[in-house]
């Protein structure tokens, strides 16, 4: 496993190299110039002369690979530059982001498993039972609804029709419960019928009907046999999720003022920050990589039949 | 029932119950938290605001950070625009032109938060360091500057007369700011503004404090909290929920909710400088078909679309300033038919337009902010009424596509067209030779030598006219067509007044008449 694990560490640093190479390029082709987002940020125009003169100054005007070069010699140096947007350093803007993200993510995911594994599995047991059908409208429903109307509609019913939250609380515990919420609704319903399907299937499986026919009573079956051989699908599904999560919500952000990486990267695209794209781009490949391994290595420990 | 069910109902009816009590219990809290809240808020005499933007730095003369600590109350100008665009004498009491040479003369009371007067080194140096740090007023860098006594400036322009330099001077950029005694301008300048900052979270919420040392006199709020909300919905929700006092850049669903409790809101609106305007390509379109576009392009039809979030315009400029006096053709479509067919064009069986079995198809370039994208549709129905079809093209990036390249027929546009009180900024974007916005072929060489009048004129009624009839000659050529002013619309509780609700200007927010 050591030798897999190795591989794979090389086989990231390479898709890394390559990734941050094709970010690059696409973004030098890109329509857009960083120097006239800068300066008519506001919707004030600026002449021709000043806006060249910025160009020098960003170092906008120097060969691609110049360019990449620099910018890959400070990464190896774990400088991530100077954003294109206000010269600030890049990596505490993404450190900042992404530490509120992974708050916000890691609650909604707690909340979602919370919610997802229990109905999920109570439903594929109880299939077509009245439990069965509510749950599954009711995952069906909160699947389909888009996060901005569920951040609003939570935001309506809680903070003005209950008056039990305040609209502005960020920065408190009581400003993480709805963006918590917003996050998790769509992904409690997505876990759940993918968790439902899942044991649903293993429940059909002939080692199933073979146990049920030897006595052995229900629940030990569900908890012995079922949910062991389901754990790693499920786990698969909730690594990959991780990896969307890290990426963060640009519309719940936005509504609930969380300032996640989500928003901070909308905006770095809006104004062309190169920079941060990069330095984002960088971070969200290694964390998706990097979950996708450990993801793997949690498998081949669950059922050591799994292949690399 | 079966004892496993027994326990999972048991257990269900446990959670539910904890649930059920824990909300209660929560709600209570929050309740009476909000209670206490509300009370609070409506008793203090602190106004809370909410801002669509957010900056990392408070240093006045970086960027465009000066428009928010402008805003906040915290840096003054020499010199103020008012309602009619005009720039007045705020900080400095005048600023006399003689050739190149400006006199400035300072008030004489004023102090920055600290207590330190003003001097006339303090604002060359200001100036100084706005030219060496903001590259949009590098021009500054090139001048001369003299302090002749304590209160009085003198800046010589070199070779060049400058004529705008005191509108120039009202920019929110040129807020003044102690720099011998700031330590931190990025998160705490010392300004002469009637507030100081209290708190200040980059990107993020600003909490300002009355300046009790304010050379203008009494301070009528204890003091402001800005936050940064940048979704219209929930702007409103806080404005429902009582959370937030007043805001600006109203969306036109709000401002429909608003309208139908006029006794809880007050809403004003007044046309700002933020302008929706098209381009007409002279080397592609011949004068028949501009002048159909202008005939036919309905403004006011379009501005009734848009709820109130724009006003139609006749020039580029609110109405109310000097430098917008021009005369516009009346929609008339009947006209603008009859020119296209004395220009040799017939209708065909689909209703369009063709010459020389050449449909009359243009093509719409635009981009989708700024509410463009309904100009764009609407202006493309207006015009396939009177024959002349069209195709859309739109554009993450204008600047980068289709103003760099001036590959369209007609191109929609938004940008500030009036940045600090004078048309000439505009002007010279747009309507100059080989100005940066220009792109449409559009070239006059009696317009380019009222542009070369108005670069050295200095009497601002002279400017005005001037720029009406560079204007005029413009609008009577079809070269452009101003559709829209953005209003600048605010909705403010009963009692809040003064959170510059009459100006056309996106960068005045509190000051020390601002109550609640």
């Amino acid at each position: 496993m050591k030798k897999q694990i190795a591989i794979r560490v090389i086989e990231l640093i390479l898709l890394l190299i390559v990734l941050s190479l094709l970010t690059f390029a696409l973004m030098y082709i890109a329509p857009g110039d960083p120097a006239e987002k800068r300066l008519s940020s506001q919707g004030v125009a600026v002449t021709r002369e000043v806006l060249q003169a910025e160009r020098e100054r960003m170092g906008l005007l120097r060969p691609f690979f110049v360019r990449y070069g620099e910018w890959f010699v400070g990464i190896l140096h774990g400088d991530f530059g100077i954003s294109f947007k206000d010269d600030l350093p890049v990596a505490p803007k993404l450190w900042n982001g992404l530490q509120n993200t992974i708050v916000l993510a890691m609650g909604s995911l707690l909340l979602s498993l919370l919610v997802s594994v229990p109905v999920g599995i109570f439903s594929a047991v109880k299939r077509n039972s009245m439990f069965d059908h509510i749950a599954r409208i009711l995952s069906f429903v909160g699947n389909s609804l888009p996060n901005f109307l569920i951040s609003v509609l939570l935001m309506y019913f809680f903070c003005i029709q209950l008056d039990a939250f305040p609209i502005i609380a960020t920065g408190s515990l009581q400003g993480l419960i709805l963006p918590t919420l917003s996050l998790a609704i769509p992904m409690a319903s997505r876990f759940t019928r993918q968790i439902r399907t899942e044991v649903a299937t293993q429940m059909d499986e002939d080692y199933v009907v073979g146990l049920r026919l030897k006595g052995v009573k229900e629940h030990y079956i569900l908890l012995r046999n079922v949910f062991h051989n389901s754990i790693g699908h499920i786990f698969t599904i909730v690594a990959l999720q991780i990896g969307t999560l890290m990426g963060g919500s640009v519309v719940i952000e936005t509504i609930f003022r969380w300032p996640g990486i989500g928003k901070l990267v909308m905006d770095s695209i809006t104004a062309r920050d190169y920079p941060v794209i990069m330095g984002f781009v960088l971070i969200m490949g290694t964390i998706y990589v990097g979950i996708n391994l450990i993801s793997d290595i949690v498998n081949r420990i669950i059922d050591p039949r799994v292949e690399w | 029932m079966k004892k496993g069910q027994k326990i999972l109902a048991l257990l269900l009816a446990g959670v539910l119950s904890v649930s059920m009590f824990g909300c209660g219990q929560t709600k209570q809290a929050a309740g009476d938290a909000k209670e206490v809240a509300t009370e609070t808020e409506s008793e203090d005499n602190i106004l809370r605001v909410a801002t669509s933007f957010a900056y990392p730095s408070l240093d006045v003369h970086k960027e465009y950070y000066g428009w928010y600590t402008s805003i906040y109350g915290i840096s003054e100008t020499l010199f103020k625009l008012d309602a009619d665009s005009k720039a007045v004498p705020f900080l400095a009491k005048d600023a006399v032109a003689d050739g190149t040479t400006w006199t400035i003369t300072l008030n004489d009371s004023v102090a920055f938060s600290n207590g330190e007067a003003l001097t006339a080194d303090m604002v060359i140096r200001n100036i100084q360091r706005i030219a060496e740090i903001n590259s949009r007023f590098d021009i500054f860098g090139t001048f001369t500057y003299e302090a002749k006594d304590d209160k009085t400036i003198v800046i010589s322009t070199g070779d060049e007369v400058y004529p705008t330099l005191k509108s120039d001077l009202a920019s929110p950029e040129f807020g003044m700011v102690d720099l011998d005694h700031t330590k931190d301008f990025d998160h705490n300048p010392i300004c002469t503004g009637p507030f100081v900052i209290q708190e200040f979270i980059p990107e993020g919420d600003v909490t300002v404090a009355r300046n009790e040392h304010y050379w203008g006199g009494d301070v009528n709020l204890d003091g402001a909290i800005f936050y940064y909300m940048q979704e219209d919905d929930p702007k409103l929700l806080a404005m429902q929920s009582g959370e937030i006092d007043c805001y600006n850049s109203v969306s036109s669903a709000a401002l429909e909710v608003y309208k139908q409790e006029p006794d809880k809101y007050n809403v004003t609106s007044v046309a700002g400088t933020r302008l929706q305007f098209y381009i007409v390509n002279e080397n592609r379109l011949d004068d028949a078909v501009r002048e159909a576009i202008t005939l036919t392009v309905d403004k006011d039809a379009i501005a009734t679309y848009l709820k109130g979030t724009v006003t139609a315009a006749s020039a580029p400029f609110p109405s109310t300033s000097a430098y917008s006096q021009v005369s516009i053709p009346a929609v008339d479509t009947a006209k603008a038919k009859k020119l296209l067919e004395k220009d040799g064009y017939t209708l065909n069986a689909d209703g369009i337009y063709e010459k020389d079995g050449k449909p009359l198809q243009i093509n719409i370039a635009y981009y989708a902010a700024r509410s463009l994208d309904t100009v764009a549709i609407l202006m493309q129905e207006q015009l396939r009424a009177v024959g002349i079809d069209s195709v859309l093209t739109v554009e993450e990036d204008p600047d980068a596509t289709y103003i760099s390249t001036g590959d369209f027929d007609l191109a929609l546009y938004s940008m500030i067209s009036d940045k600090c009180g004078d048309p000439l900024y505009f002007i010279d974007s747009t309507l100059a030779k080989d100005a940066y916005y220009n792109v449409g072929g559009f070239e006059d060489a009696k317009c380019q030598e009222l542009i070369e009048q108005l670069r050295v004129e200095t009497d601002i009624d002279q400017r005005a006219k001037l720029a009406n009839q560079i204007l005029q000659i413009a609008i009577d050529d079809h070269a452009f067509g101003y559709v829209g002013l953005f209003n600048h619309t605010t909705v403010m509780k009963p009692g809040v007044s003064g959170f510059a609700e009459d100006s056309p200007f996106d960068f005045y927010g509190i000051d020390a008449n601002t109550t609640k």
